[in-house]
């Protein structure tokens, strides 16, 4: 009884917090990845993460992330993972210009392939053999800028302009519950609380258009969100890990996980 | 006049004694099989050599410390069934013998007076884990080498599971760095192949034993093999040659602080070492060239890092 009052404050909390929070890549199941002896697990995968930063204005950020995981641990009570990846970043609308007056070349905010490091730990505490609740802490920091030009018109007057999106990171924080069904498959939810920021520096300034108007540093619009996923076992010792954070927007993707 | 006619020895048993026997391939360091009782065909002291050009060599009786009881040196075209090519049996003529035994003693000394030292200090700093990870990665970044072997010995699933190592120990062995592909789950094997047994496999004979120095035994084919091995290290390409060089010695002291003591063993069993080592190398690579793609029977395979 006492485990489902648990699940229900878990699920209910994850249900309607609100949206608007980012992450750095999935969180994965509470229950650590590794063999329940002990040890390492290792693990690729993708993530799509949508994201909406504000400083006076908003901003939509989307990323396509593939990354190497390297976790060690214990199975049923904890786990510290490690990840190196690379991202891209798009700025949708970064470029588009609020007046008439300002005409740009293109609107997006586009750079290609960058390094992200991310660090995290869990603990998992089972309640029995199916269900089990854990909590973790997990943090990402991009080691590289990311820039993009953009040219056009102010006034009749031709601009060339330079933003850098320097420092992007974020910090992350929560719980989930886990429930583990036939053949081991896992489902997992819980709620989470994010801080995220980067700094936006245009190599000059260019009246009409947010980002390029000076140095800014936007930070998530919320701090809330809620997270669900299922861990698959595969054959020869792999598995599946499919998740998805919902918040303002939505961010997905699935790894393939090895554990030693 | 003099100076040429080392290199023209060379060419020509190249090009003449390798149309039979025995193996291939090329391993630079002390020989990795234990030695052989008996097997060298060749003579092991250059003074007993018969001044006489070959001799067939089936009468030919060498023990380990090189008691010739017959004449020797068959650079001939033994043809033995063997898995592709001709060799089948582990002898091996030695003409360049003097050679061959002063490279010898230099790459003693080499080894006992820098890259054992050299390795033993690195063993204490560096923890055998991380030093096996070193050597998973670099057996990795080899992928090619063998990739490409299996392909050219036609040994098709071979070079499937190749592929398949690589990519599981790329992706889930962080780059290589650990060897997923071993463990009993996935239990893909690792296939031995490189351009020297590639040779041997088509027929082509050793020719005669040669220590070079630094790369150790060898043989004409194996030579030429390891030629081609270089074309498909990474590590070839990388650029300034002394970054190659660099990468290649860290590979060799990482290897041999893994195995210090195997070639002290083989020499210490032996009463002449310059022949249990020629002995053993030559009957090592005449297993990798009989046995197609992965372990030998009775060979163990590389303990995966758990």
């Amino acid at each position: 009884m006492k485990s489902l009052t648990a699940i229900a404050l878990v699920l209910l909390v994850a249900l309607l917090s609100p949206s608007g929070a980012n992450a750095g890549g999935p969180f994965g199941p509470p229950q650590p990845s590794a063999k329940e002896a002990g040890g390492l697990h290792t693990g690729i995968g993708y993530w799509l993460q949508e994201d909406q930063y504000k400083d006076g204005s908003e901003q939509v950020m989307r990323q396509n992330q593939v990354y190497s995981e390297l976790g060690y641990g214990s199975g049923k009570s904890w786990e510290i993972t490690a990840r190196v990846g690379m991202s891209d970043l798009n700025l949708p609308d970064a470029f588009s210009s609020s007046t008439p007056a300002t005409s740009t070349s293109k609107r997006d905010f586009q750079e290609h392939w960058k390094f992200f490091g991310t660090a995290g730990a869990k603990g998992f505490h089972p309640f029995n053999q199916t269900f089990g609740m854990g909590v973790f802490i997990q943090g990402t920091y991009y080691f590289s800028d990311f820039s993009d030009n953009v040219s056009g018109n102010r006034n009749g007057v031709p601009f060339s302009a330079d933003l850098a999106v320097r420092k992007l990171w974020d910090v992350n924080f929560g719980a989930g519950f886990q429930a583990t069904l036939l053949r081991n498959v896992k489902l997992y939810a819980g709620p989470y609380v994010h801080y995220a920021e980067f700094k936006a520096v245009p190599s000059s300034n260019v009246t009409g258009i947010a980002l390029v108007s000076g140095e800014t540093t936007l930070k998530n619009k919320t701090a809330w969100g809620g997270f669900a996923g299922i861990e698959l076992p595969l054959a020869m010792g792999f598995s599946l890990n499919m998740e998805g954070q919902f918040s303002e927007r939505f961010s997905f993707g699935g790894s393939i996980l090895y554990a030693y | 006049m003099k100076a040429l006619s080392f290199p023209a020895l060379i060419i020509f048993f190249l090009l003449s004694g390798c149309a039979h026997g025995p193996d291939t391939a090329v391993s630079p360091a002390a020989p990795a099989a234990p030695p052989q009782t008996r097997q060298v065909t060749a003579v092991p002291d250059s003074a007993k050599i018969p001044p006489e050009p070959p001799v067939k060599s089936s009468a030919t009786e060498t023990d380990l410390y090189g008691d010739i009881q017959g004449p020797e040196v068959d650079y001939g075209n033994t043809e033995i069934p063997g898995k592709a090519g001709g060799e089948t049996t582990g002898e091996i003529a030695d003409p360049l013998e003097p050679f061959n035994r002063a490279m010898y003693q230099f790459n003693d000394r080499l080894y006992f007076w820098v890259l054992k030292p050299v390795a033993q200090g690195y063993g204490k700093v560096v923890p055998e884990t991380a030093r096996v990870s070193v050597s998973n990665f670099f057996t990795n970044a080899a992928f090619p080498i063998r990739f490409v072997n299996c392909l050219l010995q036609a040994n098709f699933s071979g070079a499937a599971e190749e592929l398949g190592r690589f990519t599981v120990n790329t992706l889930w062995g962080v780059g290589g760095l650990l060897d997923p592909a071993s463990s009993k789950e996935i239990n893909l094997t690792k296939q031995d192949e490189d351009f020297g047994q590639t040779l041997g496999t088509y027929g082509l004979g050793q020719g005669f034993f040669i220590n070079w120095p630094l790369l150790g035994p060898s043989s004409p084919r194996d030579t030429v093999g390891m030629v081609g091995d270089l074309f498909l290290t990474p590590s070839t390409y990388f650029s300034p040659w002394y970054a190659v060089a660099g990468i290649r010695a860290y590979e060799k002291v990482n290897s041999t602080s893994l195995k210090i003591g195997d070639y002290e063993s083989l020499k210490e069993a032996a009463i002449d070492p310059y022949v249990a080592v020629r002995d053993a190398y030559i009957q090592y690579r005449l297993k990798k060239v009989h046995r197609q793609g992965g372990l030998s029977p009775g060979e163990k395979p590389a303990a995966p890092l758990n």
